[in-house]
């Protein structure tokens, strides 16, 4: 097993720096860092910004293969991953940006699996009975919103709630108040904010491990070997759970491991909405402010999320089902 | 390695307490039209150790009746009347209280051991689950009594094996692991639905040695589910006999063989083909088709089919009742058949049409195959994919089929003869040999339009005609297809789509019905109609019979024999059934491991198998009648078809062979060394076998 994963996790290895290399001669051909001081008064010529740009290794006066050794060099000696155009660290933005992320999105996945499956579970074993027929209409409608919608209805309930009915705990924006201090009550207070962002992105997140689990399940329910396991004596939710449940499971496991990374990045309507700073608003901003090494450095971030997520899966797999051991 | 085993009755307590009473079961399911009744009023007592065999086709509600029992069914099935299992009355109890009753005190083995163990989970972590769910015991010891368990089932080298998951078993195996299962708890009724319908024949009477080894082990009860009489004839006490939803016949299994007093189970005796030493008796096909439960007639639910029913059977329908001397029947002139006075296949029953192997005369060579070759290979690695082995699936095969002919492949699973007969209709060049069609050699037609033509010489009818037929394709379109194929105008494909109908015994109405609203006999049917189509000389039929019910299937056997005389066809068969095959075939040849071990006319190898393997298969056949099939000597054969990747340097049969280990130290030398050539039978051309010690 760690032969295999210290394998796999090699293969990885080298794809991610094939892809973020690539990456980064495609961002340096696409993006003008120059853009940034472009617009400043007084008006600077072309030579001057270029001379601004030079001490963060984006100088486009000197060739494209000496930045990227320099890029590289610099990666590889000193996992340096560069500054921004404005001369912030890349390195900085993105260890808090995705310390936030983490926050909002693992605690949000956690619960969107859960509350996926359980439901999918809950209404397989009882197909076309009211609760099946009442929650698969919930969540087809509620998959049909899209996310701003769902993150602005959540804010504004939360508002009528917190005038109505008098709380004050549901916070609408940022991730943090400024003016708490102190440990337990700054973990308080995050979690407080964390609320409706994680509420929203559970919301959105569920529909489909629901959907998918139900037709899943609904495929092994009823094969011989669950009524075998009956037989032995076990009650119907046992066998489900212990027979079938288990092969159909396989299938979510490989699709959560795969989508962390495109959680991760992609949560940007509600990080917006809800003015966190995470990763998902960092990749917008760091290509339409042209910033070569911040876009190269989410990319590469994403790439080692997919790696993570599938060495993940390849586990769940092999944890779930054991005939894969053998061969 | 050979059993030879006379069946014996077991020891039969002449009044103890039954540890099963059914009283009055009914069962009905929900559906668009309203419940439907599936099991209506069953009722019977059984006694530890004895055995009661359910027979009924499919549709007459025997499995609603076992899962019934179980506590299996839907939650959306209504149950009422009583099970009682040791006094304890079943119906109506919770998931809960059932789940504490099933396993412990009834065990339950399936029909289809493919798909009734968990894939994921080691046979031996099943057993020690299924011990753990009624036994307090550690994992550890659950663990020892699982690998006595795989022990005493037949699993050769238990200990290494409980390790293995269910894919790593064959289908025999995986059986065994799942009576081990339901004895697991020692209960005190086992109840087997079709335990052996899905497995070869020689594994089928290894696994019936089983299931009796298991009841002994327990002394439990068995209720036995199965439409083979033979298995019931060998195997059980008693008899209840199913047709929709109701037991219609119960009786001793000596009464019920001896004079079947329901019309019903002596039509459905009467079309059973059997491998019975002696002369062929003509097949009576019951006609019509066993009525849904869905939609019962308002009298005797068998009263349409019925050669003696009367106006007062159309009318009510009669109730179970006791004949003196013989059981219950539930049948208005169940006297008169008991006592002798009353023909239950009515005046005109006797033999309409002599549906025997009637051979139309040699006719001109449709097929030849000669030293036919077809190999696979075994490759490892998932992306590179190198080639490991080579799996042997036709090794040298040779026949001839003249038109009118029919000639019957048979042998186990993997012995090669669906490959024998997809090769020939592949109509390319074979890797080795040379396959002839209507003197045409395959593979060397130059142009397209040669190509055609040889594929309008040869049809198929296929296993499942619910699978071979178009599910959204009218039958009218699935028969103009092929003649749409081959070019023909509008007018000449309507006359001939008609013409069909009439040939295969079908209304014309049919023709704008869809394949899903047929029964399983107008199906194949059907199917038989569209490889006619295209008038071919050669017909191959992939187990054309083993879908259908008994009741059906005589009918059908019945068509092929009429249109082979009519249409002068050839016939290539691959089927199982060695009693259907005896029905059907001229000629038969034995394949073992991809080789034809023996050849001849059915009659001469029927009568007087040569090669200890044929012996063995004839021998494996549950024989309908309980006297010959308890006293007869059987050869059970040991072990299963091995891997076809390494084939012997000699006999390939040498590892099963109970001849082998009787012979002389030379003849076993040469059975292991040298592979035996064909030898005719002296006195009976074209009976050719391939052993050195016979």
């Amino acid at each position: 097993m760690l032969r295999h994963v210290t394998r796999k996790a090699a293969g990885w290895l080298l794809m991610i720096a094939v892809a973020t290399n690539a990456t980064y001669f495609l961002a340096s051909w696409f993006l003008d860092p120059r853009s940034n001081y472009q617009g400043l008064r007084p008006v600077r010529s072309e030579a001057q910004i270029d001379v601004a740009l030079a001490p963060y290794n984006l100088d486009p006066r000197v060739p494209l293969v000496d930045r990227w050794w320099d890029w590289l060099t610099s990666v590889v000696l000193r996992f340096d991953w560069g500054k921004s155009p404005t001369g912030v660290s890349v390195n900085g933005e993105i260890g808090y940006r995705s310390l936030v992320s983490a926050e909002l999105v693992v605690l949000a996945t956690v619960l969107s699996v859960v509350v996926g499956v359980a439901l999918g579970v809950h209404t397989a074993s009882r197909q076309y009975g009211w609760a099946d027929r009442v929650s698969q209409a919930v969540s087809i409608v509620v998959f049909n919103i899209p996310t701003s919608v769902a993150a602005l209805a959540v804010v504004f309930v939360a508002i009528w709630l917190n005038q109505h009915a008098g709380l004050h705990f549901l916070y609408v924006a940022g991730e943090n108040s400024p003016d708490v201090h102190g440990l337990l009550p700054t973990i308080g207070d995050r979690l407080l904010h964390l609320i409706l962002p994680t509420l929203t992105l559970t919301l959105m997140g569920y529909v489909g491990y629901h959907l998918t689990q139900r037709s899943l399940l609904l495929d092994t329910i009823n094969a011989d070997f669950v009524r075998t396991a009956q037989a032995t004596g076990l009650t119907r939710a046992q066998a489900i759970r212990r027979h079938a449940l288990r092969t159909a499971l396989i299938p979510t496991a490989t699709s959560v491991a795969f989508s962390v990374p495109a959680i991760f990045t992609g949560a940007i309507i509600t990080e917006t909405i809800f003015g966190w700073n995470g990763m998902g608003r960092y990749f917008v901003q760091t290509i339409s402010k042209n910033d070569v090494h911040g876009t190269v450095a989410t990319a590469a971030f994403a790439a080692a999320l997919t790696a993570i997520g599938a060495i993940l899966a390849d586990i769940a797999t092999v944890f779930l089902d054991p005939r894969v051991r053998v061969s | 390695m050979t059993l030879t085993t006379t069946l014996t009755d077991p020891a039969a307590p002449a009044d103890a307490t039954p540890v099963l009473s059914v009283r009055d079961l009914w069962i009905s399911f929900p559906s668009e039209a309203g419940p439907v009744e599936a099991v209506r009023g069953v009722g019977f007592d059984l006694q530890p150790g004895r055995t009661l065999g359910i027979v009924g086709e499919s549709g007459s509600g025997k499995s609603a009746t076992a899962m019934g029992i179980m506590g299996l069914l839907p939650p959306s099935a209504t149950v009422s009347g009583e099970v009682l299992l040791g006094g304890r009355d079943l119906v109506g109890l919770g998931d809960k209280e059932l789940s504490g009753v099933r396993g412990n005190g009834i065990g339950m083995v399936f029909q289809d051991p493919l798909s009734a163990l968990t894939p994921i989970y080691s046979v031996g972590r099943l057993l020690r689950d299924a011990l753990r769910v009624h036994q307090d015991l550690t994992k550890q010891a659950a663990w020892e009594q699982a690998v006595e368990l795989l022990d005493l089932v037949g699993i050769p080298d238990p200990r290494e094996r409980a390790k293995s998951f269910p894919h790593e078993f064959s289908g025999g195996m995986r059986q065994r692991v799942v009576i081990a299962m339901a004895i697991a708890n020692k209960p005190s009724v086992l109840v087997a639905d079709e335990p052996t319908t899905a497995l070869d024949v020689t594994v089928q009477a290894q696994i019936l040695d089983v299931l009796r080894l298991a009841q002994r082990e327990t002394g439990a009860g068995l209720v036995l589910i199965t439409h083979d009489l033979g298995v019931v004839a060998g195997y059980a006490d008693d008899v209840a006999v199913m047709y929709a939803g109701r037991f219609v016949e119960r009786a001793g299994v000596d009464q019920l063989f001896r004079r079947p007093t329901m019309p019903y189970t002596a039509r459905l005796l009467a079309a059973v083909p059997t491998v019975d030493s002696g002369v062929h008796r003509p097949l009576v096909a019951i006609g019509g088709e066993p009525p849904t439960p869905a939609d019962l007639p308002a009298g005797c639910p068998f009263a349409s089919r019925c050669a003696v029913a009367l106006d007062a059977c159309r009318a009510e329908e009669p109730a179970l009742r006791e004949v003196t001397g013989h059981g219950h029947v539930a049948c208005l002139r169940a006297d008169e058949v008991a006592d002798g006075t009353l023909d239950p296949a009515g005046p005109e029953g006797a033999a309409d049409e002599h549906p025997g192997p009637v051979r139309t005369g040699a006719g001109e060579v449709v097929l030849r195959v000669e030293d036919l070759v077809k190999t696979f290979p075994i490759t490892k690695g998932a992306l590179l994919k190198r080639r490991v082995g080579t799996l042997h699936a036709v090794n040298g095969v040779g026949f001839e089929l003249r038109a009118g002919e029919t000639l019957g492949l048979v042998g186990e699973s993997g012995s090669g003869k669906t490959t024998t007969l997809l090769e020939v209709l592949r109509l390319r060049r074979p890797e080795g040999g040379r396959i002839e069609i209507a003197g045409t050699e395959v593979g060397t037609a130059r142009s397209a339009a040669d190509v055609r033509e040889l594929r309008q010489n040869v049809q198929i009818v296929m296993q499942d005609p619910l699978g071979a037929l178009d599910p959204r394709l009218p039958v009218f379109q699935l028969l103009a297809e092929p003649l749409q194929a081959i070019g023909r105008d509008r007018d000449a494909i309507r006359t001939r789509v008609h013409e069909l109908l009439t040939l295969v015994g079908l209304d014309a109405s049919v023709g704008d019905r869809f394949p899903a609203t047929l029964s399983g006999g107008q199906r194949q049917r059907v199917g038989i109609a569209r490889a006619l189509a295209t008038e071919p000389k050669l017909l191959a039929l992939d187990e054309p019979l083993s879908a259908l019910d008994v009741s059906v299937q005589a009918g059908v056997i019945n068509l092929l024999a009429r249109l082979k005389r009519e249409l002068g066809l050839a016939y290539l068969v691959v089927a199982h059934d060695l009693a259907v095959v005896r029905y059907i075939s001229d000629r038969i040849a034995v394949m073992y491991l991809g080789h034809i071990v023996e050849t001849g006319d059915t009659e001469a190898i029927f009568a007087d198998p040569k090669h200890p393997y044929t012996r063995a298969l004839l021998s494996a056949i549950p024989v309908p009648d309980p006297q010959r099939e308890r006293t007869r000597e059987r050869t059970v054969l040991r072990g299963e078809l091995p891997s076809a990747a390494r084939l012997p340097a000699g006999c390939v049969f040498v590892d099963r062979c109970p001849l082998y280990r009787l012979a002389g130290e030379d003849v076993r030398l040469r059975c292991r060394t040298e592979r035996p050539a064909p030898s005719v039978v002296a006195g009976q051309p074209g009976h050719a076998y391939a052993c050195h010690a016979a």
